[in-house]
């Protein structure tokens, strides 16, 4: 025990060293520079895409010939190939009053299209973040308001340097969560069955209080994160009583470099513990309460020409679980008996992890490759679902405020429990690789 | 016979007084060597000012080298934010000052922003207060200082 106080001491100590402004996702998003901020910064970015598959069609089951949702591109599943502005963020961000560093702002509206101007009934323009922050107990900064959680890497870092067009599948599945009112176990043909979701994507965000700062010692930076949320994603205000709890770690050895691209070496590992309610469970109506636990550890690497990164994540709870049969939610069955619902398993387990790897041919070109895999709902032989992805990619950089992103993923996806010649399997079978290409411009 | 020695004593120290007033040298302890002597102006509410008026002081002494110039950096009115406590500039104003650039602040604008803030804002430990900044502008380009205002 003393031994344990000991190391404790010394890490306290080591902490305390000094404070610095670091560049990392918690100070970059929810801190300005201090007495050299300005009171209010415009800034954003648009993402126009294209984004393509072969377009199979479901090889077997009550949807059979029907569009496959997995090779429609989302987040309107009406097409497989398709441009469309995928994002379009402009914001504004600052101290508000210049003489007092101990309070900066940041506001962010989305007007692209996707999950979170898509789904739940969304809207054309919707606030992605609105929050302020305090900086006046030492080592203990606050942000109240919407914005990112202390979490996933994929999910924490700016999107707009993120490295592909898309998301991992464990990150677009499990950890962008969709907030669903039922399990999607309700059958017919009425427009509920469907179970669209009732609130706009999670899109790793939510509205709450988190305490966070960063310290330096020596080339090290540490940095910590807890926050306490609604658990409701971007929707304003909550839909039950019961909050979600985060919490954060990220140690890091600085290279040099400075912001979003800055060089080192961080190790981070997260936690998130929350409720959710459904109100139609296994065929029965009424609210039932569920845990949602997410967490993981991984690393990230980007020194000279190099970049690397890895993570590995698990779900407890509150799985998603695509859509019957494999179709577009909504569908109706070739029979004419029944509508596709979105699925949840309440109940179920996952996990996931990726290796990223990037080089930097030269100034202006990085060539990407990074291998994902999903185990999905791992709590029953038949029910699991793995997903594995190889994404190609190449980043063209046109100045540091502009790229281009082009990506090819070979996408594969299998039931374990099933024989290879089980509906299951023969839908997952028609899964195409997907072509994309994204610009980026950012103002 | 003394009165007639004094007359060309007086009239070659009054010489000597006007000719040192119409050009003026600085005179600095801190740059004896110093061949060029700048002061560089920020009153800008800019940042990205801040960020331009470290850089040109650090390019002038790349050029000329730390014992050949001697620069003073007046920071008044919006500008002064560079001097504070906190600004996230402090490792290079730490670097220049070790290299002998001079920071001046404006006790005007402190008193400003006193009021404003309700307490006196903390300063730089390496800034000099000056009764006005530009009152210290003026003295320095009397004295022969260049005047850049970035």
């Amino acid at each position: 025990m003393k031994k344990f106080i000991g190391y404790a001491a010394v890490l306290t100590a080591s902490m305390m060293t000094g404070s610095a402004h670091a560049a990392n996702w918690l100070m970059l998003q929810g801190t300005e520079s201090s007495s050299s901020a300005p009171r209010a910064k415009v800034w954003g970015f648009i993402q126009p895409e294209f984004q393509s598959t072969s377009g199979t069609e479901l090889a077997a089951g009550p949807w059979k010939g029907q569009d496959a949702a997995f090779n429609m591109i989302g987040p309107d599943l009406d097409s497989s190939d398709t441009f469309q502005i995928r994002r379009a963020r402009i914001g504004v961000r600052g101290t508000g009053f210049g003489l007092d560093s101990g309070v900066n702002y940041f506001l962010l509206v989305e007007a692209g299209n996707n999950g979170i101007t898509k789904l739940g009934g969304g809207g054309a323009v919707k606030a992605t973040d609105a929050s302020v922050t305090f900086n006046y107990i030492p080592h203990a900064r606050f942000r109240v308001g919407l914005f990112k959680t202390p979490g996933s890497e994929e999910g924490l870092m700016a999107i707009h340097v993120f490295n592909y067009v898309n998301f991992t599948s464990m990150a677009r599945q499990q950890l962008l969560e969709r907030f669903l009112a039922e399990d999607g176990s309700r059958t017919g043909t009425d427009k509920e069955v469907t179970n669209a979701p009732v609130s706009a994507i999670g899109a790793f965000r939510d509205i709450g209080v988190q305490v966070f700062d960063t310290f330096k010692n020596g080339n090290w930076e540490h940095s910590y994160a807890a926050m306490v949320g609604n658990g409701n994603g971007i929707d304003w205000s909550d839909n039950d009583s019961n909050k979600d709890y985060y919490l954060y770690w990220a140690s890091e050895l600085v290279f040099g470099g400075k912001k979003a691209r800055r060089q080192g070496w961080k190790m981070f590992a997260w936690y998130n513990d929350g409720t959710r309610t459904l109100e139609y469970v296994n065929g029965v109506a009424g609210k039932q309460e569920f845990d949602r636990k997410r967490w993981g550890f991984g690393t990230t690497y980007l020194k000279g020409k190099w970049r690397a990164a890895a993570e590995f994540t698990w779900a407890d709870g509150m799985i998603f679980n695509g859509s019957d049969g494999g179709a577009v939610a909504g569908s109706l069955n070739n029979a004419g008996t029944s509508r596709a619902s979105l699925n949840m398993l309440p109940e179920d387990k996952a996990d996931g992890w990726y290796v990223d790897l990037g080089y930097k041919v030269m100034p202006q070109l990085e060539l990407d490759v990074r291998y994902d895999i999903l185990h999905r709902g791992t709590e029953t032989d038949k029910g699991q679902r793995d997903f594995e992805t190889w994404t190609l990619g190449a980043q063209w950089f046109f100045n540091k405020k502009a790229r281009l992103i082009a990506n090819y993923e070979i996408r594969s996806a299998e039931a374990p429990g099933w024989s290879s010649s089980a509906p299951p399997n023969k839908i997952l079978d028609g899964m195409d690789d997907r072509f994309s290409v994204q610009i980026l411009a950012i103002f | 016979m003394k009165i007639k020695m004094a007359w060309p004593c007086l009239l070659f120290l009054a010489a000597l007084f006007l000719s040192a007033g119409a050009v003026a040298e600085p005179d600095n302890e801190d740059k004896p060597f110093a061949e060029k002597h700048v002061v560089l102006q920020i009153s800008d509410p800019n940042p990205f000012k801040q960020t331009l008026v470290l850089n040109v002081a650090n390019n002038l002494i790349k050029h000329y080298g730390q014992d050949k110039i001697d620069i003073e950096i007046v920071a008044f009115g919006p500008g002064l934010r560079l001097l504070l406590a906190d600004n996230s500039n402090l490792s290079r104003i730490d670097g220049l000052s070790s290299q002998g650039v001079r920071f001046s602040a404006c006790s005007n604008t402190i008193k400003a922003f006193t009021k404003k803030l309700g307490k006196e804002p903390k300063l730089n430990p390496h800034s000099t207060r000056v009764s006005a900044g530009v009152v210290r502008i003026m003295d320095l380009v009397d004295q022969g200082y260049t005047l850049i205002k970035p």
